[in-house]
């Protein structure tokens, strides 16, 4: 069941516990995305996207999902995931979340390796993001793909993520500015995903479309996605700009330590011209930088819980209703209860606008 | 106790081309020039979500603009000015605002209170010194001041001086501030300072038992001052020290010696301390230091404002020299 927010921002900022401005069709919980300590935040019965199928050999890997170590390698080709080292001398305890041998659940899809993290018995392949831009059997070349790390709690990046108007600043040089006729952002919900939809008419071409798939009209008209598996931690970054390419990108903030993310970036960018194809994937590592310089400053200060609160803009009303609904999946959860109410397998192609005919497997 | 002014930077470090961020304590401030060149100081930290200002730009009108989402903020008050793409509202209650700290500038310092409703008077300076400079220690503020008093050789460094343990006056109490002399000489130990009849110059430090500022001159033995020396050492994170400083030279340097303080990098703030030789100094004047420190911050209050503050003395001894 999806719900539209199309209630204001908040702007009961309350800041310094002064006085707070007249609130504005406020439900009262929306003051609790104040109490925001994303350092807290652990999520349980999930599939995280670990690794690229093609960085996976007989050799193990190291990764990690909130600090418990997974070891995965292959088998006769098939993806095994330990959380002890095969050459390891066993001098700990197993953990609850692997079966008796000390192996996690894991699956294989859309190109990347898998890893269940929760209770063994309830890994069911129906839980894996629906992401319908990638090929299931994966195989797009490597240049799509990239490995990028961001030293803040993953909630903090993805909270960037969804928050598209620090594009305009951090990212001006690569994304553009924030000159357009219009902007209008649209939020959509359930209990196990968020949607933004960020529609501008006539923004300034970004310098990198100029440059790398030659447009010469001095605005284009943009629409971006932004769709959060809340308990996975993976994001979908979708943009269709026109004139210019449909750019869907999988941005997979996965959790190693609470204060440690890995992304396994996908970009498709099979439809987009030559050189645009190669070239603006690799534009992730700049545009990472740049958020990593705020985000990276950010993140102890989310660590304790504080009676400041933030201010928020109108443009904030995402980032708000995620906050919000991460801090009600996690209490879900600390309560013990870890069911999907809602379904994230499901095909979302019409709830990112995903042109279906340029992506058929 | 009236909050204390912390001299945070020099004048020359603080423009409107690029924010300067220092702390105060766990404090992170960031510092800027406005528009008509007045330097102003926000709590580093945007209180949209957190990121430090610092990583902003200054915009031509005078205000920060956060790096992240662009919001804007006025230096004097902290509010909040420009929230970009939003084109029709742009007037912010007045809770929309940063934490915005009281800045004043004199002698070549910026200084900045954590206090926006202190009473303390703002230092003023007489003169700017020419010389300046800026070192961070790894060592606390509390036992860099203590170094000093122990041994100024280990946290200063004086072209040609070489302090000695002689005390010329031991630590006490002038005017509010911690006082002491040492006996210097020239060059290395050559002979041992303990028998040695006369020496050729001694260090002066004057310190303020709130903010460790301290005011150094050294002069010869004909009581002419060779050079003066302001530092403000500030407690930053992580149990580092920012030292910034000042300094001029006397008017009149007779000698090779004092005639090579001329040369460029005659003094400085050691930016590293000699852990082994600190380790073994003996906490002698410091301990002393620490007692009366202690007296003079807990003096009552009851006397009016500008006697429970120490009062700070314009440079009067290079004038006396
Ligand atoms: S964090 Fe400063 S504008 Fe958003
Ligand atoms: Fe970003």
């Amino acid at each position: 069941m999806l719900e539209v927010a199309d209630r204001p921002a908040s702007t009961d900022t309350d800041h310094h516990d002064a006085p707070s401005a007249p609130p504005r069709d406020l439900k009262p919980s929306m003051n609790a995305v104040n109490n925001w300590v994303p350092h807290d935040l652990v999520m349980r019965d999930s599939w995280f996207p670990l690794a690229h199928d093609h960085a996976v050999g007989k050799k193990p890997v190291r990764r990690a999902v909130y600090s418990h170590p997974f070891y995965i390698w292959r088998e006769d080709g098939k993806a095994v995931a330990s959380e002890f080292h095969p050459l390891e001398i066993v001098t700990r305890d197993k953990s609850p979340f692997t079966d008796a041998r000390g192996r996690y659940p894991v699956m294989e899809h859309y190109g990347l390796i898998w890893g269940w993290f929760g209770r063994p018995e309830a890994a069911d392949p129906a839980h894996l993001p629906s992401l319908p831009f990638l090929p299931p059997k994966g195989g797009l070349p490597k240049h799509m793909t990239a490995t990028i790390r961001f030293d803040c709690s993953a909630p903090i990046s993805l909270e960037n993520l969804i928050d598209l108007t620090h594009a305009d600043f951090l990212h001006a040089d690569v994304v553009g500015d924030e000159r357009s006729d219009s902007e209008q952002v649209e939020v959509f919900y359930d209990s196990e995903t968020i949607t933004m939809v960020r529609t501008l008419v006539n923004k300034s071409v970004a310098p990198i479309m100029k440059f790398f798939s030659g447009i010469r009209q001095p605005t284009q008209n943009v629409r971006q996605v932004i769709r959060i598996y809340l308990r996975s931690h993976c994001a979908i970054a979708y943009g269709r700009f026109s004139p210019g390419d449909d750019v869907p990108l999988f941005h997979p903030c996965t959790p190693e330590s609470r204060d440690r993310t890995r992304m396994e970036m996908v970009m498709n960018t099979s439809n987009a011209g030559r050189m645009f194809r190669h070239v603006m994937p690799k534009a992730g590592y700049k545009v990472s930088r740049q958020d990593s310089s705020m985000t990276n400053p950010q993140s102890p200060r989310y660590m304790d819980l504080t009676p400041r609160k933030d201010l928020h803009s109108r443009f904030d009303q995402a980032g708000q209703r995620y906050r919000l609904l991460m801090m009600e999946l996690a209490n879900r959860q600390d309560a013990g209860d870890f069911d999907y109410r809602d379904n994230v397998g499901t095909d979302c192609s019409d709830i990112i606008g995903l042109r279906k005919e340029l992506f058929q497997f | 106790m009236a909050s204390p002014w912390w001299k945070v930077a020099r004048s020359e470090e603080v423009t409107s081309a690029k924010p300067l961020a220092v702390d105060i304590g766990d404090q992170p401030v960031v510092l800027w020039r406005d528009a008509q060149g007045i330097a102003r100081a926000l709590e580093d930290r945007c209180p949209h979500r957190r990121a430090p200002l610092s990583r902003g730009c200054i915009r031509d009108n005078g205000w920060i603009q956060c790096g992240y989402h662009g919001w804007s903020y006025d230096g004097e008050t902290g509010r909040l000015k420009d929230i970009p793409n939003m084109k029709d509202e742009q007037k912010f209650p007045p809770v929309y605002k940063a934490a915005a700290y009281a800045v004043a500038e004199s002698g070549g310092f910026v200084s900045v209170n954590l206090d926006q409703k202190t009473s303390a008077p703002a230092p003023v300076a007489e003169q700017t010194f020419p010389l300046g400079g800026t070192t961070v220690v790894g060592l606390s503020q509390g036992e860099w001041i203590d170094a000093l008093f122990d041994d100024p050789g280990l946290v200063l460094n004086i072209r040609g001086v070489q302090p000695t343990p002689y005390l010329m006056s031991e630590l006490r109490e002038e005017d509010g501030l911690l006082v002491m002399e040492r006996f210097c000489q020239w060059g290395k130990l050559h002979y041992p300072s303990y028998a040695t009849a006369e020496f050729p110059i001694t260090l002066i430090t004057r310190t303020r038992p709130d903010t460790g500022e301290t005011e150094v001159v050294l002069r010869d033995d004909s009581f002419r001052t060779l050079l003066t020396a302001q530092l403000a050492p500030v407690q930053a994170a992580r149990g580092v020290t920012q030292v910034r400083w000042r300094a001029k030279l006397g008017d009149e340097l007779k000698g090779r010696h004092a005639l090579a303080l001329r040369r460029k990098g005659s003094f400085e703030v050691r930016d590293a301390v000699d852990a082994a030789a600190l380790r073994v100094l003996i906490r002698s004047a410091s301990h002393h230091g620490q007692q009366l420190r202690d007296k003079l911050l807990s003096a009552p209050a009851v006397s009016g404002p500008s006697v429970s503050e120490p009062s700070v003395p314009a440079p009067t001894i290079s004038a006396a020299a």
